[in-house]
């Protein structure tokens, strides 16, 4: 199979951007918020220069983390009249010279549970209708809490897209086309870049004042003095919290929850098997049935009865499509990436922290 | 109230400039987003165009003492000698687009990115805090973020009260006064910011995401360098080199006695059941994992074995998928137990 190549190699990312897309998932988190994006593209790379958010209908509050309840913010980018929106606003800010083509769009996840069919069939709709180089960025609220932020650019592959324009996800459309769920999505490089101001701008945050300071008097105002709160731009010390059990937590409740629809799925799939089973051998019993009443009838001179009148009879049932199976296995995948990624830096620390408080055991 | 004299002194139009100074209080809050917006805008302004300016939007405390911005769109303008030109029909459609996607923000200033202030800025000061469109009663925001090649960024926020000398006039007049500001950023925005800010000091001026473990390299970096900032203040204060302080002092002892003092074998039963807890998560995934590979590549590979076309095979076919899925059914109870027993 000629392996279609990208048209994209990595995606960057203005440092206004990053901010208002933080700002926008962190507004309605628990609840998935969903925007566009504008930029375009040089050689290979997207540079994303603006962001703008989909106005969403108010939900709820019961339907939190249900993914499998209608979700109005998370199918927005395909909704007609967002598409409109998307229009005027990209219209709008062609006139103050914002980049004005649309490059994609964004959504927030929780704990990296964005593997599911509402952003597929978003990006599908991105990369069909629109345009082909577009891309989805998913910021995840939970992991960027934790400490580092969670950014990450993810676009269809042609294998999946090709596979998904002519729904083939039968067992033996997925042999023919060797679409695995490594193969749903591209990952692309994601790069943070600022503008001069912006540079400028954080320089200036990070030194306050050049004249010297005079010691504190007294505790009080030592503590009380902007020195003893953290700055921006060291690096978050969230990071170095020994407290998993939270994440941990929510990350089994989350691989559970994967076992249950994948579940759910080979069930759907055995449920299938047996009644092609049955149908299958009620076919056979009356082809049986229909040979030797046709030699019955040779025997007494009579004229045959045809024997393919089963294909009218008889209806097999339709093969459940793989699709749900195969992203739910991607999703796992995720999750437990994500996990591994999580002990690496907590063993680390743990260990640290033992050979912190009992020194000993280090030297030996 | 400050709010019912803004009532009383607006509609007026010339006031006196004795009683006109005496506006609210106002504090200020911008948040990071807003800046980048209004540094990119500026960015991207016309060669000719000494200044552009925009909307500020955000919300508003209870009683109007504190105004929190948080984001900004830009509006096009254009000045002349004696005229200036705002696109109003612009601004209108662009925050009511932006109302529509932000139903909590409402309109509370504008900016401008240039630290003058002129004939121009009070007439739209006056636009932005008017009646109908504006921002009345509440005092509309004017936020000047200096961004001259080669000086400083220089913010700084201003609230103006009606002045002039006759009523002609009082439309391009006004009174701005300097009201505090203060840069404030969420839990949440940190994360980003700090990604940001490591692309500082690189040429390029760009960066990639860290992944984890780097994010703690970096972090363990920064606490180190601040031990041995410590440490050498301290030596330096023993070898009476720095002038003492007892605030310091006593600020650092409070650090050291944070240090948990527990038992050693104390540490080691929980340094243990923790590594374990964590250790057995992260097989647990990896497992779940393979299963479910495994499946989907059976339930996709089984087909080779035989089209489904006679009995038989499809027999067969069905009791192995029978077993798999026993196998499904059992895994996930034994997981969970032991998913519990690690969240325990």
């Amino acid at each position: 199979m000629a392996e279609v190549q990208s048209p994209i190699a990595a995606v960057k990312v203005e440092a206004l951007v990053v901010m208002k897309i933080i700002k926008h998932c962190n507004q309605t988190f628990p609840t998935t918020a969903t925007g566009a994006l504008v930029g375009m593209d040089i050689e290979g790379t997207l540079e994303i220069t603006n962001s703008f958010p989909f106005p969403v209908v108010e939900l709820p509050t019961e339907s939190h983390f249900d993914n499998a309840a209608p979700n109005p913010a998370a199918s927005a980018p395909r909704v007609k009249a967002n598409a409109a929106y998307q229009a005027e606003m990209i219209r709008m800010v062609r006139e103050v010279n914002v980049d004005a083509n649309s490059v994609g769009w964004y959504t927030s996840a929780n704990m990296g549970n964005f593997v599911n069919m509402n952003v597929i069939e978003n990006q599908f709709f991105y990369q069909k209708e629109l345009n082909e180089r577009t891309v989805a960025l998913v910021h995840d609220v939970s992991r960027s809490a934790q400490g580092s932020l969670s950014l990450r650019a993810f676009r269809l592959s042609a294998k999946f897209v090709e596979a998904f324009k002519e729904n083939k996800f039968s067992s033996e459309d997925l042999q023919k086309s060797t679409v695995r769920y490594q193969d749903i999505f591209d990952e692309l490089p994601v790069e943070i870049h600022n503008s001069h101001l912006i540079t400028s701008f954080i320089h200036q945050l990070q030194t306050p004042s050049a004249a010297p300071t005079d010691l504190p008097p007294s505790l009080a105002a030592l503590e009380a003095s902007p020195y003893s709160k953290s700055s921006i731009l060291t690096p978050n010390f969230d990071n170095l919290a020994l407290n998993i059990d939270p994440y941990l937590e929510k990350n089994c409740d989350l691989l559970l929850d994967s076992i249950e629809a994948h579940n759910t799925e080979t069930n759907n799939y055995q449920y299938y098997q047996r009644v092609l089973g049955r149908e299958q051998q009620k076919i056979n019993n009356w082809k049986q049935k229909r040979t030797q009443e046709n030699a019955t009838r040779a025997a007494l001179k009579q004229p045959l009865l045809p024997e393919d009148e089963w294909q009218r009879l008889f209806k097999l049932p339709a093969e459940p499509s793989r699709l749900e199976s195969m992203l739910n296995t991607r999703q796992v995948e995720q999750f437990s990436r994500q996990v591994d990624a999580f002990v690496s830096a907590t063993t680390g620390k743990m260990f640290a922290a033992k050979g912190n408080l009992l020194p000993g055991e280090v030297a030996k | 109230m400050a709010d019912s004299f803004l009532h009383l002194a607006r509609p007026l139009g010339p006031v006196s400039v004795g009683t006109a100074p005496s506006t609210a209080p106002l504090n200020v809050v911008i948040q990071p987003q807003a800046v980048f917006s209004i540094l990119d805008h500026s960015l991207r302004r016309n060669a000719d165009q000494n200044r552009v300016i925009g909307t500020l939007l955000g919300t508003r405390s209870e009683d109007g003492g504190e105004v929190e911005v948080r984001s900004a769109f830009a509006v096009g303008h254009s000045e002349a000698e004696d005229q200036v030109e705002v696109d109003m029909e612009y601004h209108k459609q662009m925050l009511a687009l932006h109302l529509k996607a932000n139903p909590r923000e409402v309109l509370v200033g504008w900016y401008a990115t240039a630290s003058e202030l002129n004939t121009f800025s009070a007439l739209i000061q006056n636009f932005y805090s008017g009646q109908g469109d504006g921002t009345w009663p509440h005092p509309a925001v004017h936020l000047t973020v200096a961004t001259e090649a080669g000086k400083d960024l220089e913010t700084r926020a201003y609230i103006s009260a009606p002045v002039g000398v006759t009523a002609e006039r009082a439309a391009d007049s006004a009174a701005f006064i300097p009201v505090p500001y203060e840069l404030r950023y969420g839990e949440a925005d940190k994360s980003g910011l700090e990604a940001i800010a490591n692309a500082k000091d690189t040429e390029e001026r760009s960066t990639s995401i860290a992944t984890d473990v780097e994010a703690l390299e970096r972090a363990i970096e920064e606490v180190l360098s601040m031990i041995d900032r410590v440490s050498r203040y301290v030596e330096s204060v023993i070898d009476e080199e720095a002038p003492a302080s007892t605030a310091m002092g006593q600020f650092l002892l409070n650090a050291l006695a944070l240090a948990p003092k527990v038992e050693p074998a104390d540490i080691e039963k929980d340094f243990n059941n923790h590594i374990q807890d964590v250790l057995v998560v992260s097989y647990l995934a990896n497992t779940i994992r393979t299963q479910m590979e495994l499946s989907n590549r059976l339930a996709t590979a089984q087909l080779t074995l035989g089209g489904g076309e006679s009995t038989g095979t499809g027999g067969h076919e069905g009791q192995r998928n029978n077993q798999r899925g026993g196998k499904g059914g059992n895994r996930p109870r034994q997981d969970r137990a032991q998913a519990e027993e690690a969240r325990a």
